[in-house]
């Protein structure tokens, strides 16, 4: 189990002054896709940063791909491949040169970079425009260099932060399904830092939650959602009197006009539900097992950390504004 | 899935039209003898635009060291001023180089000049001699006005300061490249493209004399020290004017910043201490001119005569030792602060 895991670390802290930005953080990230996720100033950059090896830690221990973040930085950089958020490009290069010249940078011999440079580009979807200035591409395709740029050394680990930011949804499509492919045919292990749940749960199997610095949440995607079956109705008539019929039964309900959800917690949580719908007499024209999808479990577990968190639909439609988290006024937010 | 398809007779009239159909029905003869047609279908249709499925390729070869990381982040400007797919430098900045590097072998060509037509005036004009290997270096008019801190500002534009205009600095440093790598190598890569001009030139131009004018090794063990030390301020010259400039490139995000910015300092504090000179007959604001503290050592060390007269030339090196420290200062310290995951 212990050589499974890319990444370890034991009471990980680290302080900017009085501000303390990771908080005795204790991480077992196993091989594989896992997506790494939080509100804006929960620590997901520190956390980069710490295991990039860039920035030395206050307090505790910490290994990636077996090697200490502390004494070994160099080499951990030489390992993993890391794709930032940001632009990373020079936009009056072509793409091919981009790429080799970052390949260059971790040591390559300048002929294999250039020969390795047209297989990643022609993996990521750029073989035919690797000759483009960068400054003439689509927001997509910057992305897609940047991965290209990641990938250049066939690293064990890539670190993606936000990698299909500002992408159009066949660009956000193209780019999951590529890092999906790079983790199961390509063998590699993916850490994605995102503020779309839709994207890590695509590629993710795993997921970290942080918190102010903490670890909220950790574990496996499918275990989480596992966690809180629902059976979701859709109700014609008599919405009230069956909630209060099945609040009644001691079955856990949650209710949005005519659309509720009941916890399904026993065997015959469908046929108690049916038979509170006769008793009471109200239409059930829908039923359905309602699975959560990881959005709905970060908002619900960051609503229970007083947090206002915006959906991915409003993410995507306006990324600037949306991707503020508001911290509520108690913890030094703006809103309640 | 096959589907039989039954055969449609095709007619070969005088006035049938030529059409593409025709013709290759009677080039392939498709209906004949042809009866068991089928049709296939393909399987699935596959979305528009993908052609193929990307396949992931392993590598598994080995990194070379950090010598050889140093290396390509000092090929990559070298090579940029010569070929693509390096650091794109802009035409008007190479044309400049160009330029420059030519009219930096003016004294080369009339030496050249005056041992072809045997003109014993026109040597002692041009030919080396302490007072032209200084000129040839640290000569205000044109080298220090027009060549060498323009060149020097055209280069240091836009070596750290793009890094942080496009965020390149990730790329950096996200890769096994240490901050002092980092800064080392683009430092060295500046200097030594305007040492390819100032030393290449220089040495041109004394192994132009001895070539020329046959000069021999007596000549040579003569003049070689004053060479040697023409070298010696060449490259305290180019240090200087790279530390300034990158110090200045580090705290932009912009190269016309840089570039006008040490314009100014090495142009500007020599006009002020001129002035002041020239009104008041004080000489020490010379000390905040980097150009006027270059030249002074320069007089002292080559052993031509001093133009600075008075104060001792060591105020001048110890002035050079305290603008390139601080400047460094201010390299090193903006360096260290730049970021990987945002800038």
């Amino acid at each position: 189990m212990q050589d499974d895991l890319i990444i370890k670390t034991t009471n990980l802290t680290k302080s900017y002054g009085p501000h303390v930005a990771l908080n005795k953080l204790n991480l077992s990230v196993p091989k594989g896709a896992t997506g790494l996720l939080g509100p804006n100033g929960a620590g997901k950059s520190t956390f980069l940063k710490t295991i990039l090896g860039l920035i030395q830690t206050t307090e505790g221990e910490g290994t990636v791909l077996g090697l200490n973040i502390r004494t070994q930085g160099d080499e951990i950089r030489s390992r993993i491949g890391y794709m930032p958020e940001y632009d990373c490009l020079n936009p009056d290069m072509e793409a091919i040169h981009q790429v080799r010249y970052s390949g260059e940078l971790l040591g390559m011999n300048p002929t294999i970079a250039l020969a390795r440079a047209h297989e990643t580009l022609q993996y990521v979807g750029l073989g035919e425009q690797r000759y483009r200035n960068i400054g003439s591409y689509s927001t997509g395709m910057k992305q897609a260099t940047k991965l290209a740029c990641a990938l250049i050394h066939d690293p064990e680990l890539i670190i993606a932060d936000e990698p299909s930011n500002g992408l159009d949804i066949s660009a956000r499509n193209y780019m999951i399904e590529t890092l999906t492919h790079t983790v199961k045919t390509g063998n590699r292990s993916v850490l994605m830092a995102s503020h779309l749940m839709d994207d890590v749960e695509r590629v993710c199997e795993n997921f970290i939650l942080l918190h102010k610095g903490k670890l909220a949440a950790q574990g496996r995607i499918e275990d989480l959602k596992a966690f809180d079956r629902e059976i979701e109705i859709h109700v014609w008539g008599g919405a009230s009197r069956l909630e209060e019929a099945m609040i009644a039964r001691g079955m856990g309900v949650r209710r949005e006009g005519r659309v509720m959800r009941i916890l399904h917690e026993q065997e015959d949580t469908t046929s108690m539900i049916l038979q509170c719908a006769a008793d009471v007499g109200a239409q059930i024209r829908r039923m359905h097992e309602y699975e959560a999808s990881l959005e709905d479990l970060f908002l619900s577990i960051m609503e229970n950390l007083g947090y206002e968190v915006k959906t991915s639909e409003d993410l995507l439609s306006s990324p600037a504004q949306a991707r503020k988290v508001d911290a509520p006024g108690y913890m030094g937010g703006g809103s309640a | 899935m096959a589907a039989a398809i039954t055969p449609q007779p095709v007619e070969y009239a005088a006035e049938t039209p030529v059409t593409g159909k025709v013709r290759l029905e009677a080039a392939w003869g498709s209906t004949e003898g042809d009866e068991d047609f089928t049709t296939t279908a393909s399987s699935a249709p596959k979305p528009d635009g993908q052609v193929f499925k990307p396949q992931y390729k392993q590598w598994n070869g080995q990194l070379n060291p950090r010598w050889m990381r140093n290396w390509a982040i000092l090929r990559h400007h070298l090579l940029g001023i010569f070929k693509k797919g390096h650091r794109p430098w802009g035409m008007p900045i190479r044309l400049y180089l160009l330029v420059v590097f030519i009219a930096s072998l003016t004294d080369v060509g009339l030496t050249l000049v005056s041992a072809l037509i045997g003109d014993s005036g026109l040597h002692s004009i041009w030919g080396v001699s302490r007072d032209n290997l200084y000129g040839h270096v640290l000569g205000f008019f044109p080298r220090n006005m027009l060549y060498y801190p323009v060149i020097a500002a055209l280069l240091v534009g836009g070596v750290i300061s793009e890094d942080r205009q496009h965020g390149t600095s990730a790329l950096y440093f996200s890769r096994p490249i240490t901050r002092f790598d980092y800064v080392g190598m683009k430092f060295l890569s500046v200097a030594l493209i305007q040492g390819l001009i100032i030393l290449v030139s220089l040495s041109l131009y004394y192994f132009a004399e001895i070539a020329a004018m046959g000069r021999g090794w007596a000549w040579i063990i003569d003049t070689l020290p004053m060479f040697l030390a023409t070298v010696f301020s060449a490259v305290l010259l180019i240090f200087t004017y790279t530390s300034i400039g990158l110090s200045l490139s580090s705290v932009s995000k912009g190269k016309f910043f840089p570039g006008i910015a040490l314009l100014s300092i090495i142009l500007g504090t020599k006009i002020l201490a001129f002035i002041v000179s020239n009104l008041f007959d004080r000489e020490i604001l010379y000390l905040i001119s980097p150009y006027d503290c270059l030249a002074h050592v320069g007089q002292a060390i080559i052993g031509t005569q001093p133009t600075y007269d008075q104060y001792s030339w060591t105020w001048s090196l110890a002035s050079l030792v305290a603008m390139n420290a601080l400047a460094l200062y201010v390299l090193t310290t903006r360096v260290s602060s730049m970021e990987v995951t945002r800038e």
